[in-house]
C-alpha cells in the first residue's frame, strides 16, 4: 500500500522545501554581495585556515616591501653623499697637482691650503648627510654627526651595523662604515682621507724641500689609495642597492602570487555563483508555484 | 418471530451510529490543522443478534438475525513505534540545535577570516615592530607600536569575554529551562494532572484521545530537552523517566517530582547546554586554548625584549595579557645607541612564528566543529522531518479521506432512514388496511 497523505504532511513539505530554497538563496546572494565564498571559518574550515596563513604571508610580503623602500632610500642617499666626496676629491687631487708644481709660489700654496681645508670640511658636511632626521653614516648612533664641523676630525659615530628584513629571515646592513675612507684625522695617523687631508694643506703652508717632495710623492699616493676606497665603498652601496631592487621585484612577484591564491581560496566565483544563484531562484518560483496549487486543492472542491 | 417493531429498532440504530460516525469526521476536520492532533475513527460493529430459537426455521434449527449496528469505540490512530523513533531523533536535534546556536555565536566572536580578527591585528603588530626596526630613532613609530599592541590586547580580552559570555548563557539557558517555575516544571505538572484524568477515564472502559494527545504531544516537547522513556504503569498511566530520573510517577501522591538535579550526561538540549557550559564544553576550551595563544605571545615578545617586559609578564591568558611598555621603554636594540633595531628586528621575525600557527590551528578547529555542528543539525533535521511524516501520515488528518467518509456515513445515514420508512409505510399496510374486508 502506498504511502497516506494528509493534508498537514503536504503542507509541512512545500513549507520545507520552500524554507530550504529560500536559505539556499539567501547564502548564495551574502557570497555574491560580499564577494567571499568564506564568511565564517565553518562554511570550510581549511580553506579558512589557508585564507589566514595567505592573509598573514601577504601581510608579511607587504611590510618587507616597505623595509626594502626605506632600505633603498638610505642607500641613495649615502650614494649621493659618497657621489660629492669623489666630486671633492677630483678638485682636491687637482689642487695638489698644482701645489706641488714648482712654479707655485708660497702664497699661492698658502691659498690653496685654505681651499684644501674648507674641502675637509665639506668632505665631513658630505659624511654629515641625514636620511629621515638619521645621520647615514653613523654607525647605530644615528643621532650623532660622524664628524663634528669645525671640530676635531675623530670619529663620532660607532661600528654599528644597521639591517633591513627583506624577506623571512633576509636580513642585509644598509649602513657603511664611512670610518674606513674618512678615519680619524692627524692625530691617528691611519692615512685615511681626513689625515691626508689636513697632511696636504699641512705641506702646501711648510714651503721646505720636504714638503714639496711629499706634495708630489706621498701625498699624491695617499690621496689616490684614499679615492680607491671610496670607490670600492660606492661600488659595494650601488651593488646593495641592486640586490634590494632585485628583493622588491622578487617581493612584488610573490605579493601577486599570494593574492591570487589568497583569491582563489577565499573569493567567491562570480560567473559560477551568478549561473546558481538563477538556477536556485527558478527552483524556487517553481516551488512557491506548485506549493500555491497543491496544497489549496482538495476533494471538497469537487463536491457540491 | 421477531416482534412487528424489531426492524424499526434496526433503523433507528443505524441512524444514530452514522449521525455519531459523521460527528466523529466533523471532529477530525475541525482538527485538520491542529498540531499533534491523531485522526480519530469510530468503530462500528455489528449489535448482538435476535436469537430465533430451534424449530423456527424450514431445516429446524434455530437462528440469529441481525439487530443493526453500534459504535465499539472511538479510537485513536496512531504508531507508538513512530513515537519512540520520533522522540529519539528529537533529542539528536534538541543537542545540535543548542551546539550550533552556541558555536554561531563562538564563530561570530573570532570574526575570520576579516581584516579586523585577531590574526590582521597580530599581522599589524609585527609590521608597527618592522616600523619601528626601520625607524628606532623616531617616537612616532614606536608610540604607533605601543597603540597597535594595545588593541590586540584589547581584542584577546574581548573574545576572552565573549567565549566566557557563550559558556554563561548556556548555563543561564540550563537554569531557566530546568528552574522551579521553568518548562520542565510546567509540563510535569500538566503531565500529571493527564495521567489522572486518562488514568480515570481508562478505568471506566472510555478512551480519552484527545488528552492523550494532548499527553503525547508535551512528552514530544520532553524529548528535546534530554533523553526521555515512558512506562505504561496500568490503565495508560505513565511514569516518565526524563535525564536520568523519574520525573512523572502517577504513584506519588503529587504525581511528579521537580525541581530534581538530573544526571550529567541528561541527553538532548540540556545535554548540550551542560556541556557547553562546563569548563571542558567548546567555548572554554576554546577560550583555553587562546589563552596558551596570549602566553605564547607575551613569552615569545618578552624573551627578546630583554630591557623591560614590553607584555605584563604575569597576563599570561587572553583575559589578562596587558601592555606595560610605554613609547619611552619601548626597546629597539640590545646596545644603547638611538639606531640599533637589533630587538625589534628579531621580534619582526616572529611573524608566521608559533603565535600566529597556533592562533590559525584554533580558528581552524573552531571552523571544523561548527561545521560538524551545523551538519549533524541538518541530518537530525531531515531524520525528524521524515519521521514527522510517517507520523503524519499515519496519524493525520486526509480531508479527501473525511469527505469520503462524510459522503460515505451520509449516505448510510440516508438508506437507515430508507428502511425506517420502508418499516413505517409496512405498519401502516398492517394497521390501517388489514382487517377492512368489506367496510
Amino acid at each position: 500500500m502506498s504511502m497516506r497523505v494528509t493534508t498537514l504532511m503536504s503542507s509541512r513539505a512545500t513549507l520545507r522545501d520552500l524554507n530550504d530554497g529560500l536559505s539556499r538563496l539567501t547564502r548564495l546572494q551574502d557570497q555574491l554581495s560580499s564577494g567571499k565564498q568564506i564568511s565564517r571559518p565553518s562554511d570550510d574550515p581549511y580553506g579558512t585556515s589557508r585564507a589566514l596563513s595567505l592573509r598573514g604571508e601577504l601581510g608579511g610580503l607587504d611590510q618587507f616591501q616597505r623595509n626594502v623602500d626605506d632600505g633603498i632610500g638610505w642607500l641613495n642617499t649615502s650614494d649621493t653623499a659618497l657621489g660629492q666626496m669623489s666630486d671633492v676629491l677630483a678638485r682636491v687631487r687637482e689642487l695638489l697637482v698644482n701645489g706641488g708644481n714648482d712654479t707655485t709660489g708660497p702664497s699661492s700654496r698658502a691659498a690653496l691650503a685654505d681651499e684644501i681645508d674648507q674641502l675637509a670640511e665639506s668632505v665631513k658636511q658630505e659624511a654629515d648627510v641625514q636620511y629621515g632626521g638619521r645621520s647615514v653614516f653613523s654607525g647605530t648612533a644615528t643621532d650623532t654627526p660622524p664628524y663634528a664641523l669645525g671640530g676635531a676630525d675623530t670619529y663620532g659615530g660607532d661600528a654599528g651595523t644597521i639591517t633591513r628584513a627583506i624577506g623571512p629571515g633576509v636580513e642585509i646592513p644598509i649602513n657603511t662604515d664611512i670610518r674606513t675612507l674618512l678615519g680619524d684625522g692627524q692625530g691617528a695617523r691611519d692615512d685615511k682621507l681626513l689625515n691626508t687631508l689636513r697632511d696636504i694643506s699641512d705641506h702646501l703652508r711648510g714651503g721646505t724641500t720636504a714638503d714639496a717632495n711629499a706634495l708630489r710623492g706621498t701625498d699624491l699616493q695617499r690621496l689616490d689609495a684614499n679615492l680607491d676606497v671610496l670607490n670600492g665603498i660606492r661600488a659595494d652601496v650601488g651593488a646593495r642597492t641592486n640586490r634590494l631592487d632585485i628583493a622588491s621585484s622578487r617581493l612584488s612577484g610573490l605579493a601577486l602570487n599570494s593574492t591570487k591564491l589568497l583569491s582563489d581560496v577565499e573569493d567567491a566565483d562570480m560567473a559560477q555563483t551568478i549561473t546558481q544563484y538563477t538556477t536556485q531562484q527558478a527552483a524556487y518560483s517553481a516551488a512557491l508555484k506548485a506549493g500555491a496549487n497543491i496544497v489549496q486543492t482538495s476533494l471538497l472542491d469537487f463536491l457540491h | 418471530m421477531t416482534s412487528s417493531f424489531f426492524g424499526l429498532q434496526t433503523s433507528l440504530r443505524g441512524l444514530l451510529t452514522q449521525q455519531q460516525a459523521i460527528d466523529v469526521t466533523g471532529h477530525n476536520i475541525a482538527n485538520a490543522n491542529t498540531s499533534g492532533y491523531s485522526r480519530q475513527e469510530a468503530v462500528l460493529e455489528p449489535t448482538r443478534p435476535y436469537i430465533i430459537p430451534a424449530n423456527s426455521v424450514n431445516n429446524g434449527s434455530g437462528a440469529q438475525l441481525g439487530s443493526g449496528v453500534d459504535i465499539a469505540a472511538i479510537r485513536r490512530v496512531r504508531d507508538q513505534f513512530l513515537d519512540l523513533q520520533y522522540r529519539a531523533q528529537q533529542m539528536s536535534l534538541g543537542d545540535a540545535s543548542a551546539r550550533t546556536a552556541s558555536l554561531d555565536k563562538v564563530e561570530g566572536a573570532f570574526a575570520e577570516p576579516t581584516d579586523d580578527g585577531l590574526a590582521a591585528q597580530l599581522s599589524r603588530f609585527w609590521d608597527a615592530w618592522s616600523d619601528v626596526a626601520n625607524a628606532p630613532e623616531n617616537a612616532g613609530a614606536r608610540s604607533a607600536l605601543v597603540t597597535n599592541a594595545q588593541t590586540l590586547t584589547a581584542s584577546f580580552r574581548t573574545i576572552s569575554d565573549q567565549l566566557t559570555t557563550v559558556a554563561q548563557q548556556a548555563q543561564d539557558e540550563y537554569d531557566a529551562i530546568t528552574g522551579a517555575s521553568g518548562d520542565i516544571a510546567n509540563m510535569a505538572s500538566e503531565l500529571s494532572g493527564l495521567n489522572r484524568a486518562i488514568g480515570d477515564a481508562v478505568f471506566r472502559g472510555m478512551q480519552p484521545n484527545d488528552l492523550m494527545d494532548r499527553r503525547d504531544q508535551l512528552i514530544d516537547r520532553l524529548s528535546q530537552l534530554a533523553q526521555v522513556s515512558v512506562t505504561d504503569t496500568g490503565n495508560s498511566r505513565f511514569r516518565i523517566d526524563f535525564g536520568g530520573v523519574t520525573l512523572v510517577d502517577p504513584s506519588t501522591p503529587a504525581g511528579f517530582t521537580w525541581p530534581q538535579t538530573l544526571s550529567r550526561t541528561p541527553g538532548g538540549k540540556l545535554g548540550a547546554l551542560a556541556d557547553l557550559a562546563s569548563a571542558t564544553g567548546p567555548a572554554l576550551t576554546y577560550r583555553t586554548q587562546l589563552d596558551a595563544v596570549a602566553a605564547d605571545l607575551v613569552a615569545s615578545v618578552n624573551a627578546l625584549h630583554t630591557s623591560t617586559p614590553f607584555f605584563d609578564p604575569a597576563g599570561r591568558t587572553a583575559a589578562t595579557i596587558a601592555v606595560v611598555a610605554t613609547t619611552g621603554t619601548v626597546q629597539t636594540g640590545s646596545g644603547r645607541a638611538s639606531g640599533e633595531n637589533d630587538v625589534a628586528q628579531a621580534i619582526a621575525r616572529l611573524r608566521g612564528g608559533t603565535t600566529d600557527q597556533m592562533y590559525q590551528a584554533l580558528v581552524a578547529r573552531i571552523g571544523t566543529e561548527a561545521q560538524a555542528a551545523v551538519r549533524a543539525e541538518s541530518t537530525s533535521q531531515s531524520l525528524v522531518d521524515s519521521i514527522e511524516d510517517r507520523r503524519q501520515s499515519v496519524a493525520g488528518v486526509s480531508l479527501d479521506e473525511e469527505m469520503t467518509n462524510l459522503i460515505r456515513f451520509q449516505r448510510g445515514y440516508q438508506a437507515s432512514a430508507r428502511t425506517m420508512t420502508t418499516m413505517d409505510e409496512m405498519l401502516e399496510t398492517l394497521i390501517t388496511r388489514t382487517g377492512r374486508v368489506g367496510l
